[in-house]
């Protein structure tokens, strides 16, 4: 219920937000090259079904943190987290709300992306599937960032700092994907890459099979994220 | 007394959420270290045993302890998220275990085809799939392992599936014969688990992964149980003779494809009385420099009786009585049993004579048959040197035969009878009175239902030799066709190509091309700024 | 109604608040009066569930805010010094919003009501943003008051707004007595006699003094104080001077002259102008002295310190 109340009052606000929308405008123009892009590459042969999900799964470092900055940073500074944490709710319930109002606009946004494919189906028959599969992939992973994110939010009282450090953190999760390149043991380069955000799409979703363990990793990595940042938002009662 | 019963229950709190930590975090490090075992199942039950008790016994202790609102709000952050980590790890690396999947993809790319399961299920011989792959490759080996460990699951275990890296253990990447990153190789297990090394099959990795996996476990299956002779004795090209004019190439294939391989001297044979062994699949006769006897034709024939299989490779020899002389008994032999003969002519092609109309292309290939799969002149011609000319009867008395070509010279060809002269002077003039016109074949086969014989006769031997098999593709396609079928090794690993509809090709016109960019570069995303835009306006003006 | 044990707040080594103890009646405006620093705010936050206690307890409605936390909160309307707002909001979607949050499920007429009741409901649909800072002070008060709770905590309601401002703000609050108990906190005497029905004083986490606003003055004021100038006298003879006007309790040496400390608040001014000009001396300056809250504090703590 109070997490419903938190969520709607996001999802207003995301709604209400000429920053959003800017936001919202630019994962659509890159994705939209890069979905051109792709078919104009594989003319005559096979587009990647999962192209727009692949894309978004780097967008997200860069976006994920400036959609979430805000989102406890700001009530930190406005004061009004003094009010969120008075009023009768449990603390886990304001971040969860937070969390999953930054979620759903971003799953209206990979939601407008879907229209591709309509044009896609327009000229050829992709796998539908193997595309629903990236999609789910990269929603769970959008999900992770987006956590990623507001615990950075949560740590800190001004927003640039707070993106920038889930920048950089999103950034190493992403890289860790490629530990194989700098790691000569195969065993320690597989656990890096058990770590790593890409390493739960990339040979995955994107190939259009769905693992339950990475469904797991990714909320898993939610549920770590939104605990710490539940209590990072706690901590101040303790302050 | 009340009292006491309160301490008791703190005390017995306190003593199972020890032991709940205890368990989960010994679970934990068993599980990472040890891997998944009884034990490690046995900790967690403990360990969930444990903190229910507690929670059961006292819930206010737990709930302030899980809620952080204990004696040391960082130490308890620290311990509940250390805690919460461990959970999701465990949960993780059991999932992972249990390898649940779904396949969404519409070809169903990661689950296997009712090919592969009836091969999986003929597997009696527990088999590892060794991969070699390096951290390098990690990404690849993971896209890998989602098709190996459909074989693992669907084989119930006789199938298992191992990685090595071969940086870490090049003794074994030696013993297996790694070449390069990724390779991936089968064998059989012994009974106490370890590799046996007799039979090593390299598994040939294409983008089709599960078609490639399947083969190569047929080709394992039968590996050993079918052998191929290669005559020697008479001056044929050698199976281990690595040099361009040997065949130690196509020897290696048929080995990497599971037949077993040895030479086998007729003549010493027939002049024993003795008979061709009983698990000959195959008889090949690589270029033999004389014709055979008539001792030698009896040992044939009677192998022949048996249901034998002869791959006969007979070139044009200019100064003497070459294998299957023309009018020879060999020759004779095989004309009226299987409707199949050489000419002593050697083919001279003025379309698709390479350097000379005496290096050729097969011109045309007849596609009624299985050999002429993946022979098509266009993309993969087979480049014969000084072939001889065959001829089949296609209109054979026996009903027992079916015959017929797979691959003839162009129109522009003919066969030149004048050897000698061509041997000599490497010249050659159409008298056509005793050259016989084209287009001659090159290529042909005959089977006889009743013993199910198998006969294949291809007019020259250089097309299989080291240097022509490394060079022209189409040469090595035309032998492992026409081995495959006369070993029976098609017979046990044949299957339809893996139904891979890997999609729909994608055309479309520039007007096409334009409308989708304008749709999604600009449309879409304008649309949603035009729509901020007036939310924007319309919230300045309150 | 609020009910506080012993309450304690340690940052550290610091003691922000020290051992506090008192109840309130339902009905009730109790002020939280004291200099910056004392401990207002920290008391105000515990009770309202934000900070938890280092020791002692409270209970709101008979909930313990640290083991019943959530309910207590419930039953609390807070209004924090500064005044958090969400400035893309409008002026109903806030209150809404916090309406929502604290459980209400249908707040549209309750918002509605509260809005008219601190005259922000023309209004209602401005963006938050556009606000004056008056109007957020009313707007502070209406999330407070939104979901009707027992006990209303306001931490200087009046602070930093015009003064008639002050005086609807002061009207709202004391119209909140029908149906709430009220703490609030102010450094500002006057107020706290104007609004509270009863003043508690803090001083350095403690609560050195506490009554009814009217008592309380007279007990710790004792009268007023009167600085006098006078030309032409030794320094003996004006304090003897001065000491022989009747109500005139202690004379003492301030700067170039002297302060009176006066009984009772009777005006003495004109009997002390007589007997300087009578004696034949001039009179230089003559000025009442207001007494600050901080001298009222600083006459509390001295008086502690003696009595100890």
């Amino acid at each position: 219920m109070s997490t419903w109340v938190v969520f709607r009052r996001e999802v207003a606000h995301y709604a209400g937000s000429p920053f959003a929308y800017l936001i919202a405008f630019a994962i659509l123009v890159l994705t939209g090259l890069l979905f051109r892009e792709e078919l104009v590459a594989t003319e005559t042969t096979i587009p990647n079904p999962a192209v727009i999900p692949n894309a978004l799964s780097f967008f997200m470092v860069v976006f994920a943190p400036l959609l979430t900055m805000r989102l406890v940073a700001e009530e930190k500074r406005e004061g009004t987290l003094e009010l969120l944490l008075t009023a009768p709710v449990p603390d886990g319930s304001i971040v969860i709300g937070k969390f999953l109002g930054a979620w759903f606009y971003y799953t209206i946004v990979i939601g407008i992306t879907l229209l591709y494919q309509i044009a896609l189906s327009s000229v050829t028959a992709p796998d539908l599937g193997h595309t629903i599969a990236a999609y789910i992939g990269i929603w769970l992973y959008g999900g992770a960032t987006l956590s990623v994110g507001i615990l950075f939010s949560a740590l800190t009282e001004n927003q640039i700092v707070a993106a920038f450090l889930s920048m950089v953190a999103l950034f190493l999760l992403w890289l860790a994907d490629l530990a194989g390149q700098v790691i000569s043991n195969i065993d320690a380069a597989r656990v890096v890459r058990a770590l790593s955000l890409q390493g739960h799409y990339s040979t995955s979703f994107a190939v259009g099979l769905v693992r339950m363990e990475d469904m797991v990793f990714f909320l898993g990595i939610i549920l770590i994220m939104i605990y710490l940042a539940t209590r990072a938002v706690e901590s101040n009662r303790w302050r | 007394m009340q009292k006491t019963i309160t301490l008791t229950r703190g005390g017995l709190g306190a003593f199972f959420s020890l032991i709940g930590f205890g368990g989960i975090v010994s679970a934990a490090v068993l599980l990472i270290w040890g891997g998944f075992s009884t034990l490690v199942i046995a900790a967690l039950i403990v360990g969930l045993i444990g903190m229910i008790a507690w929670w059961r016994l006292v819930p206010d202790d737990f709930r302030a302890f899980i809620s952080g609102r204990s004696v040391r709000y960082g130490t308890a952050t620290i311990f509940t998220t250390v805690l919460l980590v461990g959970i999701i790890v465990m949960g993780y690396l059991l999932i992972a275990r249990a390898a649940v999947t779904w396949d969404l993809t519409i070809s169903q790319r990661f689950s296997l085809t009712q090919t592969s399961l009836n091969v999986i299920q003929r597997v009696n011989r527990p088999i590892q799939i060794s991969g070699f792959y390096t951290a390098r490759a990690a990404g690849l080996r993971e896209i890998d392992d989602q098709y190996w460990r459909l074989y693992e699951t669907a084989s119930d275990g006789m199938i298992r599936r191992q990685y090595y890296d071969p940086e870490e253990v090049p003794a074994l990447a030696q013993q297996f014969g790694v070449t390069e990153d990724a390779q991936v190789f089968l064998s059989y297990l012994n009974d106490d688990g370890t590799i046996d090394y007799s039979l090593v099959a390299r598994v040939f990795l294409t983008d089709q992964q599960e078609s490639d996996m399947t083969l190569a476990i047929s080709r394992l299956l039968v590996a050993g149980t079918l052998t191929v002779y290669f005559s020697t004795g008479f001056g044929e090209r050698s199976p281990t003779d690595d040099t361009q004019e040997g065949i130690s190439f196509i020897n290696n294939g048929m080995r990497e494809s599971g037949l077993v391989t040895l030479p086998l001297d007729i003549g010493a044979l027939a002049a024993q009385g003795g008979d061709i062994p009983e698990d000959a699949s195959a008889l090949v006769f690589a270029r033999p420099l004389r014709d055979l006897t008539s001792d030698e034709v009896a040992v044939i024939a009677r192998y022949m009786d048996r249901g034998g299989s002869l791959l006969l490779l007979s070139d044009v020899l200019f100064n003497r009585i070459p294998f299957m002389d023309q009018g020879g008994e060999f020759n004779n032999w095989l004309w009226q049993n299987y409707g199949l003969r050489a000419l002593n002519a050697a083919v001279i092609d003025f379309v698709t004579g390479q350097t000379t109309p005496l290096e050729i292309i097969g011109a045309a290939i007849y596609d009624e048959t299985d050999f002429s799969e993946n022979l098509d002149p266009a993309t993969n011609p087979v480049l014969f040197r000084i072939a001889r000319a065959i001829d089949v009867n296609l209109s054979i008395e026996n009903t027992d035969i079916s015959n017929g070509r797979l691959i003839r010279s162009s129109e522009q060809s003919y066969g030149e009878t004048d050897l000698t002269t061509l041997g000599e002077t490497n010249t050659y003039e159409i008298d056509e009175t005793t050259d016989v016109p084209g287009p001659l074949i090159l290529a042909a086969w005959a089977w006889n239902q009743r013993n199910d014989s198998r006969v294949f006769l291809i007019g020259d031997s250089d097309f299989a030799s080291n240097g022509q098999v490394a060079n022209v593709v189409g040469n090595g396609i035309l032998f492992t066709n026409a081995m495959n079928w006369l070993s029976h090794l098609q017979d046990e690993v044949e299957f339809g190509a893996q139904g891979f509809s890997t999609g729909v090709p994608m055309f479309y016109s520039r007007d096409q091309l334009d409308t989708i960019t304008f749709f999604v570069v600009f449309l879409i995303p304008t649309a949603v700024l035009i729509a901020g835009a007036a939310i924007w306006a319309r919230r300045v003006r309150r | 109604m609020i009910e506080v044990e012993n309450l304690t707040k340690k940052y550290g080594a610091l003691t922000a608040v020290d051992r506090i103890s008192f109840k309130t009646k339902p009905g009730e405006i109790v002020g939280l009066l004291g200099p910056n620093g004392a401990g207002k705010t920290t008391t105000m936050r515990m009770l309202t569930g934000f900070l938890p206690p280092t020791e002692g307890s409270a209970r709101i409605s008979g909930h313990d805010i640290d083991t019943d936390s959530i309910e207590a909160r419930r039953a609390v309307g807070y209004m924090p010094e500064r005044i958090p707002v969400y400035p893309d909001m409008t002026v109903r979607a806030y209150v809404t919003f916090w309406a929502r949050l604290r459980g209400m499920r249908r707040p549209a007429s309750q918002v509605d009501k509260v809005l008219k009741q601190v005259q922000l409901f023309d209004r209602r649909d401005t963006l938050i943003r556009h606000l004056s800072k008056g109007m957020r002070q009313r707007l502070g008060l209406a999330q407070a008051l939104v979901h009707d709770p027992p006990v209303i905590i306001l931490d200087e309601p009046t602070i930093g707004i015009d003064p008639q401002q002050v005086i609807e703000v002061r009207e709202t609050v004391r119209a909140l007595r029908a149906n709430h108990t009220v703490l609030l906190s102010t450094h500002i005497l006057s107020e706290a006699e104007h609004v509270c029905d009863r003043v508690l004083i803090i001083n350095k986490g403690q609560i050195v003094a506490q009554g009814k606003p009217g008592d309380l003055r007279e007990k710790l004021q004792g009268g007023a104080l009167l600085y006098v100038e006078i030309g032409g006298a030794t320094a003996k003879d004006a304090k003897a001077l001065l000491a022989g006007i009747p109500n005139v309790t202690s004379v003492e040496k301030e700067d170039k002259g002297w302060r009176l400390r006066i009984s009772t608040s009777v005006d003495v001014r004109g009997e002390v102008s007589k007997r300087i000009m009578s004696a034949g001396y001039t009179l230089l300056e003559m000025r009442a002295e207001t007494t600050s809250l901080e001298a009222i504090f600083l006459e509390l703590i001295s008086k502690e310190g003696s009595a100890t």
